[in-house]
């Protein structure tokens, strides 16, 4: 057999994903994804301060692919679509859920986003909301097309410091990875 | 007899969607509603029909009835907040040129964030009327 959904199956579980989507993300397809989300987890009796934060994390990470993957899937010029593609995944372990996310992006745009996060990382709860109200009055950078608050956002709900990696691909791109974690 | 502002202007109203809040403004009664969850893919689209309507209310002379505007969001995403901050501004700006406007902010009990959120607008807010109201059942 050349394909082993067993084993990819097993790997998930393992490593606590509930939920993985890799391919191409639509807002339909988070508004869904959302919905399962929040019956599983009250199914689970989380809290709902807990489910929406899940929730959040879920939707600022999939908008993030959806706005920024640098991998867009239209062979076609006659269609004006793009399909932004990643990986979006959702998991509990250790009494914690988790929000992981990966995309393609441009290696030019690497050190900007790696200096940005690198920055949220150190800081604590008050600094993120002081940025934060700073950042939505800020007209948003050239690149931006939520507002440059997604990742702000994201370190804020979070219930520890966000983790995340930059993986060279070839000479053009790389993946960018995040995980956020909500005890 | 109809004001000039209610015989020009129409009532603007957007049902909800699973991620699009319902919207209604009333140029009669002068009041706004925002209701729902709020995180569409393009925020500034869905919000600028809001924006819109607004900028043609301000543009007619004030009146003494309060501009009376009605938020219970229940989730928002980052790039909704965004776009209610700069709303909150405007108004801001018009209250400071002679408009009445009454912002009321209002919560789920059962939804701590939701308070959380409204008491962050309301911290950058100096001249508008930004009250936070529980929810009554």
């Amino acid at each position: 057999m050349y394909f082993d959904l067993l084993h990819l199956k097993n790997d998930l579980s393992q490593k606590g994903i509930f939920f993985e989507f890799s391919g191409p993300l639509t807002q339909s397809l988070l508004v869904e994804l959302g919905d399962i989300l929040k019956l599983k987890m009250k199914l689970e009796s989380a809290s709902t301060l807990t489910i929406l934060k899940v929730f959040a994390l879920v939707v600022e990470q999939t908008q993030n692919i959806i706005h920024y993957s640098a991998e867009k899937q239209n062979q076609n010029p006659a269609i004006n679509l793009d399909l932004s593609t990643g990986i979006i995944a959702v998991g509990y372990k250790d009494r914690e859920y988790f929000v992981q996310a990966g995309n393609l992006m441009e290696t030019d745009d690497v050190a900007r986003l790696k200096s940005k996060l690198n920055l949220l990382k150190t800081m604590d709860a008050a600094q993120l909301k002081k940025l934060y109200k700073e950042q939505r009055r800020k007209d948003p950078g050239e690149k931006s097309k939520g507002g440059g608050l997604g990742f702000i956002e994201i370190a804020r709900k979070s219930s520890r410091p966000i983790e995340f990696d930059f993986a060279p691909v070839d000479e053009k791109y790389s993946f960018f990875s995040l995980n956020a974690h909500i005890s | 007899m109809r004001t000039l502002a209610e015989s020009i202007m129409q009532i603007l109203e957007i049902p909800a969607t699973k991620y699009t809040p319902f919207v209604r403004l009333d140029p009669e009664t002068k009041k706004i509603e925002i209701r729902g969850e709020s995180y569409p893919e393009n925020t500034i689209e869905f919000y600028s029909p809001l924006l819109a309507w607004l900028q043609e209310f301000f543009s007619l002379p004030a009146t003494e009835t309060p501009l009376v505007i009605e938020i219970e969001i229940i989730y928002f995403n980052s790039s909704s907040s965004k776009v209610l901050m700069n709303l909150f501004d405007e108004l801001e700006e018009r209250v400071q040129q002679g408009f009445a406007v009454q912002v009321f902010w209002i919560y789920d009990p059962e939804n701590e964030s939701a308070l959380e959120y409204g008491e962050e607008f309301q911290e950058d807010l100096e001249h508008l009327d930004f009250c936070l109201t529980e929810k009554s059942i």
